[in-house]
């Protein structure tokens, strides 16, 4: 059976809807949500409500916990300082337009959900805040997956979609200085493990415009990522309208990863 | 002149245990330099004159360097140095009667400086801490899956890794491994074969159970304070 995953929401209400409808013409009615729901986008409750309206089963995801807990979060991922400061503008408005009870939805969500063999995440099964890089260390990768007890882990936060496969693993080790003194040696097989990252529904980073999700195949364990359009005009006067920095909706229509050029190589994450 | 680090830990207030470290190493040849990879302190024993002696080494004392350990941890978070944590933990799993002779065996005049510890040290390509680079509580053992213990690695960037959390020593070496990954994107697909480099964990021990490692040849030696090693020694690295 088919199943989708969606996630990085954004609070951009057209690009979930779009996603939606391309999702419900392929037949597919299992889907998961990986979580931030808000953040950078116009629609916040709108967002969560049609998510919760749809009862989706979501992760929460890093902006929806630093949201909830006030915690002004700060994404490492930020390339200047002026970036943060938009960043955690929009995490302000965002707190300030969502309503208690959506509050209390974000609050609530679970840091993973995990349905038999695959195991679904913002970050990783770390943090929300992880990053799992495409070209990460492959054997801290396989690492993230196996300690989860997962065969496939699906995650999102970097807005870039991605499957990775990692297999025919081995590691070899010797016991030095052991006791008794025979020195020991043995060589540990290493199981076969996917990554998938569903990208971002509501502000990608892939160099283009359109929304991603990611489809799974439970019984052949293929995996499709999905671009879909929407209308960013829509979107981006959304933001304008609703007080938000204009970057957003000018990174949005262009498809640009950052709004800005790292301006400031000395930027230290917060945390 | 060779190059040595001596690495301790779990020494737990024990000055008497500490002196004897002392004594070994002035014996030991060598240019020595001494790490106590954490939990000076515990609830069983006084620990003030331990930590007195570790502030203000006597004069023809080895200096020590020290990190905070599991048990330096408890303290600080129940002595309010976390926020709003407690040794929540440690409350639950050995009740409050322990919490509280943690406490009591450490003076308050003692946390700032314990609060002052750094997490672990990086001395060349050799990562020096308490528990591992994820958590100063991890145990890091023979028994820890190879892939954890690589991740334990490249978190802190090093080819080795000297831990103490276990108590146990062992010197553990990953000689080789391999994996392949494709990654499916936007873009295409792009495989790449990846290997590992020989890296090591080294477990230290704990108390009188110390460890020496000779920098320049990378083997280590396993030493109980007050054994006479010299004698059943050959060489450097083999008991």
């Amino acid at each position: 059976m088919n199943q989708a995953v969606i996630s990085c929401l954004h609070a951009n209400l057209p690009a979930v809807e779009a996603v939606l409808k391309d999702i419900e013409l392929q037949g597919i009615t299992n889907i998961t949500c990986l979580g931030d729901l808000v953040g950078y986008g116009p629609q916040p409750n709108e967002v969560i409500e049609l998510i919760r309206d749809k009862e989706i089963p979501t992760c929460q995801g890093c902006w929806d916990e630093d949201v909830v807990d006030g915690l002004d979060a700060c994404d490492c991922s930020y390339p200047s300082q002026l970036a943060e400061k938009r960043g955690h503008f929009a995490h302000q408005w965002t707190t300030d337009k969502l309503t208690t009870e959506n509050k209390d939805y974000l609050a609530n969500l679970p840091y993973s959900i995990r349905k038999d063999k695959c195991l679904f995440v913002h970050g990783s099964p770390n943090s929300q805040h992880e990053y799992l890089l495409p070209d990460m260390d492959a054997f801290a990768a396989l690492e993230r997956v196996e300690n989860a007890r997962a065969e496939i882990l699906f995650c999102g936060h970097t807005h870039q979609p991605y499957i990775r496969e990692l297999a025919d693993g081995s590691i070899a080790v010797k016991i030095k200085n052991a006791v008794p003194k025979d020195t020991q040696e043995k060589e540990i097989q290493l199981p076969m493990r996917r990554i998938v990252n569903a990208g971002s529904v509501g502000e990608p980073r892939h160099g283009g415009t359109k929304a991603t999700y990611v489809v799974h195949n439970d019984v052949t364990n293929e995996v499709k990522i999905r671009e879909v359009e929407y209308d960013i005009e829509l979107t981006c006067k959304a933001i304008i309208d609703a007080g938000l920095p204009p970057i957003f909706a000018w990174r949005l229509k262009n498809g640009f990863e950052f709004a800005e050029q790292a301006e400031d190589a000395s930027h230290v994450c917060e945390r | 002149m060779i190059e040595r680090w001596a690495l301790v830990s779990g020494l737990k207030g024990d000055l008497d245990t500490y002196e004897l470290i002392q004594k070994d190493l002035k014996k030991t040849p060598g240019n020595i330099t001494l790490f106590v990879l954490g939990d000076m302190i515990g609830p069983e024993k006084n620990c003030n004159r331990l930590l007195h002696r570790l502030i203000n080494p006597k004069s023809n004392d080895l200096q020590p360097w020290c990190i905070y350990g599991w048990w330096e941890e408890q303290i600080l978070l129940e002595s309010g140095y976390r926020g709003d944590q407690r040794a929540e933990a440690l409350r639950i799993n050995k009740g409050e009667e322990v919490v509280k002779s943690l406490t009591n065996a450490v003076d308050k005049s003692f946390l700032d400086w314990i609060a002052a510890l750094q997490f672990g040290f990086v001395e060349l390509d050799c990562g020096l801490i308490h528990g591992s680079s994820k958590d100063v509580g991890e145990n890091l053992t023979l028994d820890t899956p190879p892939l954890t213990l690589l991740d334990r690695l490249t978190r802190l960037q090093v080819n080795r890794l000297f831990t103490a959390r276990s108590k146990q020593q062992f010197h553990l070496e990953l000689t080789e491994g391999i994996v392949n990954s494709e990654v499916e994107d936007l873009n295409g697909n792009r495989k790449k074969e990846q290997k590992v480099p020989q890296k090591a964990v080294i477990g230290i021990g704990a108390g009188k159970n110390y460890t020496l490692y000779d920098v320049g040849t990378d083997n280590t030696q396993f030493v109980q304070a007050g054994y006479k090693t010299e004698k059943r020694i050959k060489g450097f690295g083999r008991l």
